[in-house]
């Protein structure tokens, strides 16, 4: 029998790292919202912590991002948008059909088969993206989708459906098989029983797979900087290019940071059970 | 005058007359369901990546051995090994392949130790777990480009936070951006405040694997603490810690976004990476063969290190694939 009290003071203790560890992940992102909320002067002269204790908080650069810089803003934000959620709705479907054929065929190419295709498709992950980014500036200057939201789409698919097809493996395997067997047997098709069997019972899996794509796509920076300059500039290119011009303007460039990390934290916070659950088969 | 089907000599139009019945909805989901149903599942992906990431590679490797002009249109000459021998001679390239090791043999294995210790505390039934679990994942949801301004504030010697606290207690603050000596450990640690949460996520999954009863076994057997982390715990981890360093490595090996913003890969060239020093030679200095050398060149580096850690743990592959 251990004496009760050791185990009182390894839980404290177990809270104090926690709260330590909490503290360090908070305070960037407590620094950059803050950031946005301070007076011009308030940034130059040195640091100030606490609002209203330490300077007074101002809605001024929130104001000017959706007035004055509005023109500016707004396009690469729809861009944003677009092409991180058409890129991961692509990725998902063709992401899950990949993975319901890996799990439930077998495949012989020359002497590929299904585990030997699957490393290959997972492997595609792995590619530096500068590699295939300065290719494809050439490429898709060719075909002319540089700088377009399609070009965009169809590169953050690609970039997307190793993990698409990664996760949606993981979770298609651990489905029994018996219930396709058994519709089939009642003489459904294979797309019957893709489409209103094996979707409706992924949908929570799906959904976990759609969010992580759309967080990759909607972070992507390296090709999104090779391959876009106008009109389909993405929110991270735009957060940088407002770095490189104004020089430190934080309080403008915090407030826009915050825009690109907000969505990303309302997805991770509201589904977050999704995510977890989600998010184990990686690891197995 | 109407043209059609109809209208077409015999032969051609009974071919044309099958091909549009062929072509029917039903028929079209039909394919599903014959022998090679599998290929119609899996073919869109295989398309997608031979066409937008093999094709690409492909194309990348023969610029190694070319010239490209835009003067007068797009040109692409042969140019032998000049690139790849140009490039053994570049003191930047050696310089950025030291840095890119430097910071991700630095940088990884305090993430992983971190992510271990975080998923040992957070295993534990307690409450508030499921708070602190999402509050750690956070960062590596949060775009990389926002992250490397976060730390160029902090990191700022007048206005930042971290020098300002340091001289209230009497330290000298480094020069955490501007010194060619601590740059680089300054984009270490917004790497692992970022990408330490993944650590933990995969070890976190990878502890809700173990079986309880090896545990419990184990604590009958009268293990301490260590000795149950040591020779339990540990090593039915293995395939979680392996995938968990592999994957930060190979995506640590490509950092940029972080140091675009920190630092712009300097002072000087002193916090230049590969994929740093490849983009500004592809398109800033815009000499595209020379840009996808240097890029090839890391991919032979990802690669190499990526087959060393599947050789290396071969018999752990069953458990991380299957």
């Amino acid at each position: 029998m251990k004496p009760k009290g050791k185990e009182k003071l390894k839980l404290v203790y177990t809270y104090i790292l926690l709260i330590v560890w909490a503290g360090f992940v908070l305070f960037p992102i407590y620094w950059m919202i803050t950031t946005s909320f301070k007076p011009k002067l308030d940034v130059y002269l040195g640091p100030k912590y606490v609002p209203w204790v330490d300077f007074k908080p101002v809605l001024q650069w929130w104001h000017r991002i959706f007035t004055v810089e509005r023109e500016e803003i707004i396009p690469p934000l729809i861009a944003s948008t677009v092409i991180a959620t058409a890129s991961s709705v692509c990725a998902v479907i063709l992401g899950t059909m990949a993975a319901y054929g890996l799990t439930r065929f077998r495949f012989k190419f020359g002497a590929m088969r299904n585990r030997d295709i699957l490393v290959w498709i997972v492997s595609q992950r792995m590619m530096p993206p500068i590699v295939v980014g300065l290719a494809l500036f050439i490429m898709f200057r060719m075909v002319n989708l540089l700088d377009t939201w399609v070009g965009m789409i169809l590169i953050y698919t690609a970039f997307n459906l190793p993990i698409a097809v990664w996760m949606m493996r993981n979770f298609l395997s651990q489905i029994p098989t018996s219930t396709e067997e058994a519709a089939m047997v009642d003489g459904a098709s294979r797309a019957q029983v893709f489409f209103r069997i094996i979707i409706p019972m992924t949908l929570s899996s799906l959904m976990a797979t759609f969010l992580l794509c759309f967080i990759f796509a909607w972070n992507e920076f390296l090709l999104a900087l090779i391959l876009t300059f106008d009109r389909a500039q993405t929110v991270p290119i735009l957060i940088a290019s407002q770095h490189f011009q104004r020089g430190p303007q934080w309080w403008d460039i915090s407030a826009l940071s915050m825009l690109a990390i907000a969505p990303v934290v309302v997805i991770a916070l509201s589904l977050q059970r999704y995510f977890v659950r989600g998010l184990i088969p990686i690891g197995k | 005058m109407s043209s059609g089907v109809g209208n077409w000599p015999e032969p051609l139009g009974t071919i044309l007359h099958i091909a549009g019945e062929k072509t029917k909805m039903r028929n079209i989901l039909g394919a599903f369901t014959g022998k090679k149903a599998g290929r119609v599942f899996l073919l869109p992906t295989v398309i997608f990546l031979l066409v937008l990431t093999m094709f690409p590679f492909l194309f990348s490797l023969s610029l190694t051995f070319g010239k490209v002009s835009f003067i007068g249109g797009l040109s692409i000459h042969f140019a032998g090994l000049r690139n790849w021998a140009k490039l053994f001679q570049d003191e930047r390239f050696w310089n950025a392949l030291s840095n890119t090791f430097f910071i991700v043999s630095i940088a990884i294995p305090v993430e992983y130790a971190l992510g271990l210790g975080l998923a040992i505390l957070l295993n534990r039934e307690i409450k508030g777990r499921a708070f602190f679990r999402v509050l750690f994942l956070l960062p590596m949801m949060l775009a990389p480009i926002a992250v490397g301004y976060m730390w160029r504030m902090l990191f700022n010697l007048t206005r930042g936070p971290i020098n300002h606290v340091l001289l209230l207690v009497g330290l000298p603050g480094p020069e955490w951006l501007t010194s060619t000596e601590v740059v680089k450990y300054s984009v270490i640690l917004a790497d692992v405040w970022q990408w330490t949460p993944l650590m933990l996520l995969i070890l976190l999954a990878g502890l809700a694997s173990i079986p309880r009863e090896f545990v419990e076994a184990a604590k009958v057997d009268g293990a301490s603490g260590w000795q149950l982390f040591r020779h339990v715990v540990f090593p039915l981890l293995a395939p979680a810690s392996i995938a968990a360093v592999l994957l930060r490595t190979i995506e640590g090996l490509k950092i940029i976004d972080k140091i675009y913003i920190m630092s712009g890969g300097g002072p000087g060239i002193s916090s230049e990476t590969m994929t740093v020093f490849g983009y500004s030679l592809g398109m800033r200095a815009f000499d595209l063969a020379y840009g996808s050398t240097i890029a090839f060149s890391l991919f032979i580096n990802v690669l190499v290190i990526s087959l060393i850690f599947f050789s290396m743990t071969k018999r752990f592959q069953e458990v991380t694939l299957e």
